[in-house]
C-alpha cells in the first residue's frame, strides 16, 4: 500500500508540474507573439517617416521614391487632408474614398476604418496624413480598462497563476484518487497472490480486465500449489507407509538373529553369522528411520520442538555418549568450547540438534576405520554460534564436497547415505547454514552456523 | 485408588514378576509367536495372545492379565482406544509395541498413560528389559524393594553410600552433602565418563556454566578423601574438557 501512496503523490506532482509548464510556455509564446507582431507592424518604415517624406513646395506635394515604394508595398493608398477637411494630396486613392471630410468624419475614422478600409493616420502641421490598407486586412480593437484594474494587475497576475496551479493540483489529486481507489484492490490482490492466498477481485470498472487477469493468475497459482503439496504429501505418506511396512518383518529378522546370536548351543561361527544378520538389520532400521526423517524435514513436516539449549552442555553430552559407548581407543574426541561460547544458547529442537552433531561424529568414525582424532569446537560471534566437527581422517572427495555444499536435489544420495543430508536439513530448519570443507593439513571439517537465541544470558 | 488396591492383592499372590500373566495383542502371527518365545525364554510362563481388538477384549475379560503388550494398528481398531477401555476396568500396565515411530504417536501413547512405548524393530533384550521395568514398577514399587545404597571399595578404601563415610586403613571420614551427591552420580555411572554438566545438575541442579571452579574445588576435596595420592588420582580421573570418570570400583 505504501508504494501506491508513492505512486499517487508522484502522479499529482507531475500533473501539477505539467499544468505549470503549459502555463509558462503559453505565456511566453504570447509575449513572443506580441513582440513579433509589433515588429511586423513596424515593417521597414513607420508612418511618421512616411509622413515626413511627403514634402510641400509652393503648394505642390512630392513624395520621395523610396516612400512611394514602401507605401505601395505595405499599404494600398495614401492621402493628405488639410486642416479645412479637403484632400490636398493623394496616391492610388480608390473611388469610394471621399475627397472632403467634416470634423465628425475625421473623428470617426482616425482610429478605425474609412469606408471599411483600415486606416492609419499621422498628424502634420498642415493636416492629417492618412494611409489606407486593403479592405479586411487588419482587425482593429481598442482596449479600455479602469485605472484601478491596471494598478491591481500586478497583484492579480501572480494570484491567478497560483490559483491555476492549485486547481491543477486539486484536479490531479481528484483524478489520482479515483485511479488510486480502483488500483487499490489490484495491489492488494497482487500482495495476496505473493502470500499464496486465493484472490477473487471484482472485474467491473476501468481496470476490470487487469483484475480478471490477476484472478486468473491467482487461480492458476492456487492450482499449482495444491498439485505440488499433494505430490509432496503423497511422497511423505508413501515413505512413511513403506517404512511402517518394513518395520514388522524387520522386527522378526532382528529378533531371531539376536536369539541365535545368544544361543549357547550353536557353534561360535554360526553365532557370529547371526550377529552379522542382526547388525545389518539394525542398519536397515537406522536407514528406514533416517529416510522417514529426511523426507519429513525436506517437506517441512517434521515438527521442531523448540526450547532454549545450552550448546556447550549438549556437545559435551554427545562426546561423552560416544566415548562411553565403547568407542575404540584409536579414536580421540576433543571438545573445545571457546571462552565466549561457554554460555551460548540457541533456540532449537534438542533431539534434532543432537542428531545432527552425532551424525557428523559417526560419519568421521565410519569413514576412518583405522581411527582418527575428532575435534568438536564451539565458537560464538555477534549473532551466530559456529559449531564445527573436524577430523584428521581421509576427508571428502571433491565430488562429494560439490554435492554437499550445493545439493542438486533431496534425492541425491550418492556415496554418502542420508546422514549428512539430514544434518543439512536439520540446520536449515533451525535457520542456520552448513559448510563442508577439507582441511589443508588433511581431514575435513563441517561447520554448522546457528543463530544465537535472544535469551542468551550474556 | 484402584491401582493401589490391585498392588496390595497382587503382592499377596505374586512372588516375582515372572508370575505375571501377559496378554500380547498384535495382528502379525509371526511376531506374536516370536514375542511369545522371547518372553518364555526370559521366564514368563503365563502368556495369552490375541490378533485383534475383539479377541483381546474377550481374553482381557476372562484371563485378567497382569500386563499387556499392545500394537497400535490393529485390523478392527487402534491400540490407543483399546488401552483406554482396559484402563477403565483396571490399572493394568500397558507397553506399546508399534511400527509407527512418529514422535506424535509415541507422545500420544505415553500421554494417554501407557507405561512404555517401543518402536519396531526392536531387539529382544530391549523388550524384556523394558517389560521387567514396567512390571516391577507396577507390582514391586520402590517402597517394597530394598532401599539400601551400595557399599563399594576403591583399592584399600571402603565407601558406604548409606552413611556417606569413607573408611581407610587408619581413618574414617564423612562426606559432605555435595561430595556425596557427586560421588553417588559417579558411582552410578562407574566406568563411564560423566560430564561436568551432569555432576553440577546432581549437586547444584544446574549446568556447568558458572560452576567450573566450584566443581573443581569439590572434586579436589573428594579426592583428598578417597584417593591414596590425591595429586595423582587413580580412581577419580579427569577427562579433559568433558568431565570425570570413576574407575577401579570393586564390590564389597
Amino acid at each position: 500500500m505504501k508504494s501506491m501512496v508513492k505512486i499517487l503523490s508522484r502522479y499529482v506532482l507531475s500533473a501539477a508540474g505539467i499544468a505549470l509548464i503549459l502555463l509558462v510556455v503559453n505565456f511566453g509564446a504570447l509575449v513572443v507573439l506580441i513582440i513579433q507582431s509589433g515588429q511586423d507592424a513596424g515593417k521597414d518604415f513607420n508612418i511618421s517617416q512616411l509622413s515626413e517624406s511627403l514634402t510641400s513646395e509652393n503648394g505642390a506635394y512630392t513624395l520621395s521614391e523610396t516612400s512611394r515604394n514602401a507605401i505601395e508595398k505595405q499599404y494600398q493608398w495614401a492621402m493628405l487632408i488639410d486642416n479645412g477637411g479637403n484632400v490636398v494630396w493623394s496616391m492610388d486613392l480608390p473611388d469610394d474614398v471621399p475627397l472632403k471630410y467634416s470634423i465628425s468624419d475625421v473623428a470617426g475614422f482616425t482610429r478605425w476604418y474609412l469606408n471599411d478600409y483600415p486606416v492609419t493616420v499621422w498628424r502634420r502641421t498642415d493636416g492629417l496624413f492618412v494611409l489606407g490598407s486593403e479592405k479586411g486586412s487588419i482587425w482593429k480593437y481598442s482596449m479600455q480598462e479602469p485605472q484601478t484594474v491596471m494598478d491591481n494587475i500586478k497583484v492579480w497576475m501572480p494570484a491567478v497563476l497560483i490559483l491555476n496551479g492549485l486547481i491543477a493540483v486539486l484536479l490531479a489529486l481528484l483524478f489520482g484518487l479515483r485511479l488510486f481507489r480502483s488500483l487499490k484492490p489490484l495491489a492488494k490482490g497482487i500482495e495476496d497472490m505473493a502470500e499464496k492466498r486465493p484472490v477473487e477481485l471484482s472485474t467491473r470498472g476501468l481496470l476490470g480486465n487487469l483484475a480478471a487477469g490477476i484472478n486468473k493468475t491467482s487461480a492458476q497459482l492456487t492450482k499449482q500449489e495444491a498439485a505440488l503439496s499433494k505430490r509432496d504429501n503423497a511422497r511423505i505418506i508413501w515413505i512413511a507407509g513403506v517404512s511402517h511396512d518394513i518395520r514388522t518383518p524387520l522386527s522378526i529378522v532382528m529378533g531371531y538373529s539376536s536369539q541365535l546370536e545368544e544361543d549357547p548351543e550353536l557353534p561360535q561361527s554360526k553365532r557370529e553369522q547371526a550377529g552379522v544378520i542382526r547388525r545389518q538389520s539394525e542398519r536397515i532400521k537406522t536407514l528406514v528411520s533416517d529416510l522417514n526423517l529426511a523426507s519429513k524435514l525436506e517437506y517441512d513436516m517434521q515438527p521442531i520442538r523448540r526450547k532454549v539449549i545450552a550448546l556447550a552442555t549438549l556437545l559435551r553430552g554427545i562426546a561423552v555418549d560416544f566415548l562411553n559407548s565403547g568407542l575404540s581407543d584409536s579414536y580421540f574426541i576433543d571438545v573445545i568450547i571457546r571462552e565466549n561460547a561457554q554460555s551460548a544458547m540457541v533456540s532449537g529442537d534438542e533431539e534434532l540438534l543432537k542428531r545432527a552433531v552425532s551424525n557428523l561424529i559417526a560419519n568421521s568414525i565410519r569413514h576412518n576405520p583405522n581411527g582418527c582424532a575428532i575435534k568438536v569446537t564451539l565458537d560464538k560471534g555477534m549473532e551466530n554460534c559456529s559449531l564445527s566437527v573436524s577430523d584428521s581422517g581421509v576427508g571428502f572427495t571433491q565430488e562429494m564436497l560439490d554435492d554437499l555444499n550445493h545439493p542438486k536435489s533431496f534425492a541425491y544420495l550418492e556415496n554418502h547415505g542420508l546422514g549428512l543430508t539430514i544434518v543439512r536439513q536439520i540446520i536449515k530448519a533451525h535457520g542456520g547454514t552448513t559448510e563442508f570443507r577439507n582441511l589443508p593439513e588433511g581431514g575435513c571439517t563441517v561447520v554448522l552456523c546457528l543463530p544465537v537465541s535472544a535469551v542468551d544470558d550474556n | 485408588m484402584s491401582r493401589i488396591y490391585a498392588i496390595m492383592i497382587v503382592v499377596i499372590t505374586m512372588n516375582d514378576i515372572f508370575d505375571c500373566k501377559l496378554l500380547i495383542v498384535d495382528d502379525g502371527p509371526e511376531l506374536r509367536k516370536m514375542v511369545n518365545e522371547i518372553l518364555r525364554r526370559e521366564g514368563f510362563m503365563k502368556i495369552v495372545s490375541a490378533a485383534d481388538c475383539k479377541e483381546a477384549r474377550q481374553l482381557f475379560a476372562h484371563e485378567k492379565p497382569d500386563g499387556v503388550i499392545l500394537d497400535v494398528s490393529l485390523p478392527d481398531g487402534d491400540g490407543f482406544s483399546l488401552m483406554r477401555e482396559f484402563r477403565a476396568a483396571s490399572a493394568v500396565p500397558v507397553l506399546f509395541l508399534s511400527a509407527r515411530d512418529e514422535d506424535e504417536n509415541r507422545l500420544l501413547g505415553l500421554g494417554l498413560g501407557a507405561d512404555d512405548y517401543i518402536t519396531k524393530p526392536f531387539l529382544p533384550r530391549e523388550l524384556t528389559l523394558r517389560l521387567r521395568a514396567v512390571l516391577s514398577r507396577a507390582y514391586f514399587p520402590v517402597i517394597l524393594r530394598r532401599t539400601e545404597k551400595p557399599i563399594f571399595r576403591l583399592g584399600e578404601t571402603e565407601i558406604d553410600l548409606n552413611s556417606g563415610t569413607v573408611i581407610t586403613n587408619n581413618d574414617r571420614l564423612t562426606l559432605t552433602a555435595k561430595e556425596f551427591a557427586l560421588l553417588e552420580k559417579l558411582y552410578e555411572n562407574r566406568g563411564n565418563i560423566v560430564t561436568g554438566d551432569s555432576l553440577c545438575r546432581a549437586a547444584w541442579g544446574d549446568d556447568l556454566y558458572g560452576y567450573e571452579n566450584t566443581l573443581m574445588v569439590h572434586i579436589r576435596r573428594l579426592r583428598e578423601k578417597i584417593e591414596p595420592e590425591p595429586s595423582s588420582p587413580r580412581y577419580l580421573l579427569t577427562v579433559r574438557g568433558l568431565g570425570y570418570k570413576l574407575t577401579g570400583v570393586e564390590g564389597k
